[in-house]
């Protein structure tokens, strides 16, 4: 056992304080994974290239001019937009894609590909407690930063590795981000709808937020038995492997069976109606979920649907899901009058389960969310003060909060490399200007930026 | 060499998704988890599929995937002698898991106020549909409308129609997942030096806090006043669900480092010094996007969706094909690399489970045990451990609490 890190007076403080996390991450499961660690009171250290600018990371610049934001904003694909569609200078800085994950993270600029940022990196992981990549698996081997490597500068090191598909195989070194995985493991295909082929069914990165808290529990897991056993570990967790165990009893229904799961949509194995149906507005609707008789008495009484309560079809359980399709285009007829709140809180004082399709919009105005103080205001500068997503759980005595906010490039420079690594200010300048440390991209990688 | 989790015990009062899976994922890696059912068994016993299509309790395939690896037993804990039980089991346990809604728990005597009293070594998680405080707390949720509410859903799907779920439990598993992780985070403090703590998780702010779009697209509201919309599958040029010859690939054919190697590998590379190449997807003509997309078409349905990807790859596009449930279990990639675990379940029998998902150096899973059958291990831990004499048991079941 190493000596505790929690002393008698402060038994509640956050779990992960004193974990060092180095943190090589890129685009969407990675970056999650590390924000949890950090929310728990992790020191997490994220190393990025200042002399090239990573796509869908800090994010492409091209597409954040504010004329493409203003076309992105329009039609819906708003996950990489800045602060008032204004890309700003540093529109690196501003986006929420990265802004929404880094809260609570330092960031420093080091190159893991060149000599100098590797030596850089070593040094980190020589006073870390954990590493964490999702590259793809060539680009760490060829950086010279596998496990067997790193374990040389620190012996108990965790490192949890994510790769798309795994670190053998023939898929090794696919590329592919969360969406592109979950056709690979049936999800895109199982979430499609029934009557549609999957051309209709967009991107979700589903695959990602499950990994995220999946790698979030293999590290603290694996944290336990180092104190334990004084061993650090590789964990080794691709994105695809990960999420399988979502879709467990679907495999189950074709290792048992031999049947090959269609497209469910909203579509239940045995509840009807079991769907989201048209509410008062543009684009407003409601979810409903009916599995008995008395629920399904309950939604007919509220919506006035004598003509649905009284229609054969629609007598039992077994009837309804036969006859789903007919029942989904009549229910909605009597939703469509309904504002989709007043419908869910009548529904709910009825015991009916249902809910309203969510924006963000309707997120950030949710009563639950805010009795809960769920959201977080954090001030970022150059960007402004506003509302970021919260915590995933609460723990009763263990008060919790967003600290600090997202970290500007190369915002903790100084304090890791002068501070923590213990580099003079002469060789840290020489980094400065060999180009591979800084606050900023070179004019000439913003040149030749994607 | 010791599991990972190896010396934590779990009681499993989970009865849904969410509190199983916990459960599961604490077992694989190493922790002793006793299922506790009621009598009648498991409301996951009660949806299918089930093996042969057989609607037996022992034969659901809900109930095999989420309960291998643990110890079974039935308990009525609603009931006076029951919750007495319950409570000797949680002070012999190091976590505890539970699923029902607000308040019915500290009714029998088992909530955190109550089973924590007198020691301050005991991690409790509740999983609701709301969490434990708020205004709608008492309200009813399941799958369907908590992604509504929470999480990615209005921006699932098309435009021209009905906002569309995630597949089967998703937010489910994401939520016992993110229990298991809040529930080793208290552990870990305990073993170091720190105490216990309940752990009050809210599937809706699982869903609300998911990283598939909903965060950073929360985040970019905020920023914006801008809500993202339903997106279909053909947003941007070459990106998307595409048909090759036996099903479909999902590629993202236009990223600016390999856009000229993808032209080339669809048979235009007349394109490459063409103005409208170089701008942006959002800002090409339509006239120009059209060109492309029918000769990537003319590409995809000469062949099958595995060899487009592996075509694709190899010049560094970002992709996959979109899979059944059958190309998943016969890929050579997935087989080869063990991800299969095989179990013999002495009712539904022998069948391939999803499960493994870390490959850990220091200390690998062990092999699967099946799920309980109802009550499998009631005799090994009321009587050997719990130590009840043989005739207290006996009259437990006459009265129907085991």
């Amino acid at each position: 056992m190493t000596t505790p890190r929690i002393s008698p007076e402060s038994q509640h403080r956050l779990p992960l304080e004193g974990i060092r996390i180095a943190a090589v991450t890129v685009v969407w499961a990675g970056p999650h994974v590390t924000q949890l660690l950090a929310e728990w009171g992790a020191e997490v250290i994220r190393v990025e290239p200042m002399n090239r600018v990573q796509p869908y990371s800090r994010l492409s610049l091209q597409r954040q001019s504010l004329e493409v934001q203003q076309i992105q904003a329009q039609a819906g694909v708003t996950y990489s937009l800045t602060p008032d569609l204004d890309p700003g200078p540093d529109p690196w800085n501003r986006g929420a894609a990265f802004n929404a994950h880094a809260r609570n993270k330092k960031a420093i600029t080091a190159d893991i590909t060149s000599p100098e940022g590797r030596e850089t990196f070593l040094k980190l992981i020589e006073v870390s407690d954990v590493m964490i990549e999702n590259n793809v698996p060539i680009t760490i081997e060829k950086a010279g930063i596998t496990y067997e490597e790193i374990r040389k500068r620190n012996p108990q090191i965790i490192m949890l590795r994510m790769p798309a598909f795994g670190l053998s195989g023939p898929y090794k070194n696919f590329r592919g981000f969360g969406t592109h995985v979950e056709g690979m493991i049936g999800h895109h295909l199982l979430r499609s709808y029934e009557d549609l082929s999957p051309e209709h069914t967009g991107d979700a990165f589903t695959a990602d937020a499950i990994a995220g808290v999946l790698g979030a529990f293999a590290v603290t897991s694996a944290l336990r038995y180092r104190d334990r056993t004084g061993k650090g570990q590789q964990i080794e967790m691709p994105l695809a492997e990960a999420f399988l165990p979502i879709l467990g009893e679907w495999i189950l229904d074709y290792t048992l069976n031999g049947r090959i799961s269609a497209s469910q949509g909203n579509r239940h194995r045995s509840r009807s109606p079991h769907g989201a149906y048209p509410c008062a507005g543009d684009d407003q609707w409601i979810a409903i979920d009916v599995g008995t008789n008395k629920e399904f008495t309950a939604l007919t009484g509220l919506l006035e649907a004598a003509a649905l309560a009284s229609d054969d079809r629609f007598s039992s359980n077994e009837s309804r899901h036969e006859h789903r399709h007919e029942l989904d285009t009549a229910l909605g007829e009597y939703t469509r009058s309904w504002d989709k709140f007043e419908l869910f809180h009548a529904l709910q004082a009825a015991r009916v389960i249902a809910g309203p399709v969510m924006s963000e919009l309707d997120a950030l105005a949710s009563p639950q969310l805010e009795a809960r103080e769920w959201f977080n205001e954090l001030t970022q500068q150059g960007v402004g003060t506003h509302k970021h997503p919260g915590i995933l759980f609460k723990m009763d005595d263990t008060p919790n909060r967003l600290r600090t906010p997202p970290p500007l490039l190369g915002e903790h420079n100084e304090e890791i490399y002068l501070d923590l690594l213990g580099y003079t200010r002469e060789t840290y300048e020489a980094l400065i200007a060999k180009g591979l440390v800084g606050t900023t991209y070179p004019p000439e990688v913003l040149e030749s930026a994607p | 060499m010791p599991g990972l989790l190896e010396g934590i015990r779990v009681l499993d009062l989970g009865d849904w998704v969410a509190g199983s899976y916990c459960g599961r994922l604490l077992a694989d890696y190493g922790a002793d988890v006793i299922k506790v059912e009621q009598p009648g068994g498991s409301t996951t016993r009660r949806e299918g599929p089930y093996a042969g299509d057989d609607p037996n309790i022992d034969k659901s395939a809900l109930f095999l995937h989420l309960n291998a690896n643990k110890r079974g037993i039935t308990l009525d804990f609603m009931t006076e002698s029951g919750a007495a039980i319950a409570r000797d089991l949680a002070s012999r346990c190091d976590i505890v898991i539970e699923d029902y809604a607000p308040g019915v728990l500290a009714e029998h005597g088992l909530d955190w106020a109550r089973l924590s009293e007198g020691r301050d070594d005991l991690v409790m998680v509740s999983i609701t549909p709301f969490g434990q405080t708020g205004p709608w707390r008492h309200y009813r949720g399941s799958e369907i409308t908590l992604q509504a509410m929470g999480g990615p859903m209005h921006s699932n799907g098309s435009q021209e129609r009905e906002p569309a779920k995630s597949g089967g439990y998703v937010a489910h598993y994401h939520a016992g997942i993110s229990a298991a992780f809040g529930a080793m985070l208290a552990r870990y403090r305990i073993e170091s030096g720190g105490a216990g703590d309940h752990i009050d998780l809210a599937i809706y702010e699982t869903q609300a806090g998911f990283r598939d779009r909903r965060t950073p697209s929360t985040l970019a509201a905020a920023y914006t006043g801008f809500a993202s919309k339903r997106q279909g599958s053909s947003q941007s040029v070459a990106r998307g669900v595409r048909i090759a010859s036996d099903g479909y690939v999902n590629l993202l054919g236009h990223s600016p480092r390999y856009w000229p190697a993808f032209l080339t590998l669809i048979g235009r590379d007349d394109l490459n010094d063409h103005p409208q190449s170089q701008l942006p997807p959002p800002q090409m003509s339509q006239d120009f996007v059209d060109e492309i997309e029918a000769s990537y078409q003319v590409y995809l349905i000469e062949r099958t969706k595995r060899q487009a990807v592996i075509e694709t790859q190899a010049i560094g596009v970002l992709g996959g094909a979109i899979y059944t449930t059958e190309d998943l279990l016969t890929d050579p990639h997935y087989r080869g690399r063990g991800v299969w675990d095989e179990i013999d379940h002495p009712v539904a029998g022998k069948a391939e489970y999803a499960g493994r998902q870390l490959i850990l150096s220091e200390s690998p899973r062990e092999p699967v045990s099946p799920a309980p059958l109802l009550g499998a291990s009631n005799e090994a831990i009321y009587e050997n451990d719990l130590g009840l004499p043989h005739s207290e048991v006996e009259r437990l079941q006459d009265e129907g609490v085991i």
